[in-house]
């Protein structure tokens, strides 16, 4: 009888208990299910933002000579730096686009592209206001006939795009 | 957490540099270090003399910079009056001719420049950039 009590109270707790546990996992079945998607878009953005430098690092790796007059035509640094950087720089975009496919050295990558592209956008910027009409390089030759717009508008949206992967990156941290 | 951001970045960075000089070693014959110029497309003044007669030179400076003084028979094209002074260069120009363009010095643009629109405006073959300018031509000259 006693026993028969004990099941009867016993029983809605049972009961309390198992909705409560299926409530918590619905919950997390259902952050989960939230979460995956919006998982699918990071990956994509980090495979638009790794396609766009390793694209324009292509270009440029492939004729370091462009791309260093593009850097001179800056007027900013003198010619052996330009030189230097036209054989590093475009290898040093293509290995952070590889980062962010791979995810690895994850921040590292988006910390370098980001500088990068703040510094691209600076200097085009800065040629603009001096009056130097000039093609800011970034592309190599596809972007010989760019106009200063076109190129602003590119740089913001890659811009745009770095800052969505470092939201999300924090985000997702636990 | 930021000390290993910090090593991410120099990782990368560093592993940018292996490709970056075997880059430049394949493309060391292409480009200069020390001038804007292609060594193909660069005339030294020892070249031009083994060259002769066979010469137009040309001078990139500005009006007067030449008029103050110039290479003996030089002919003033610079950019400022480019659409002026190109059709008096072309009406002296001959095919066969070497043109050897200069500016000021080894660090100037301008000799460059003209020598860039003269080969691919004005479609001239044999068209040299003279290396050290007028700076080298007077120390060698007078």
């Amino acid at each position: 009888m006693n026993q028969t009590t004990n099941a009867q109270r016993s029983t809605p707790k049972a009961f309390a208990s198992r909705r409560l546990n299926a409530e918590v996992s619905a919950s997390g079945a259902t952050s989960t299910i939230n979460h995956q998607p919006s998982h699918i878009i990071w990956r994509i953005v980090d495979f638009i933002v790794a396609g766009v430098f390793s694209y324009a690092g292509a270009l440029k790796a492939l004729d370091p000579v462009q791309f260093a007059t593009s850097i001179d035509n800056y007027k900013i640094l003198p010619w052996p730096v330009c030189v230097a950087l036209a054989f590093y720089l475009p290898w040093l975009e293509i290995l952070c686009a590889l980062g962010l496919v791979f995810r690895f050295f994850y921040r590292g990558a988006l910390s370098i592209l980001t500088a990068l592209i703040v510094i691209f956008t600076l200097a085009t910027t800065a040629a603009k206001v001096r009056g130097l009409d000039i093609t800011c390089g970034c592309f190599g030759h596809a972007s010989q006939h760019w106009s200063f717009p076109a190129h602003l508008a590119t740089n913001l949206a890659v811009f745009a795009a770095l800052v969505v992967l470092w939201v999300s990156n924090r985000s997702s941290k636990p | 957490m930021r000390s290993s951001l910090v090593w991410e970045v120099l990782i990368l960075a560093a592993l940018a540099l292996a490709p970056g000089v075997g880059e430049a070693i394949y493309f060391r014959d292409k480009i200069s270090w020390r001038s804007a110029i292609a060594p193909s497309e660069m005339a030294t003044l020892d070249q031009t003399r083994t060259w002769g007669g066979n010469v137009v030179w040309v001078d990139a400076r500005p009006d007067d910079e030449f008029a103050h003084d110039h290479v003996p028979g030089a002919l003033s094209l610079n950019e400022d009056r480019w659409n002026e002074l190109l059709p008096q260069f072309l009406a002296v120009w001959s095919p066969g001719k070497k043109i050897v363009v200069y500016c000021s010095s080894l660090s100037c643009n301008a000799s460059r420049e003209v020598a860039r629109r003269l080969r691919n405006e004005a479609q001239l073959p044999d068209v040299f950039v003279l290396e050290g300018g007028w700076e080298a031509w007077l120390k060698k000259n007078r």
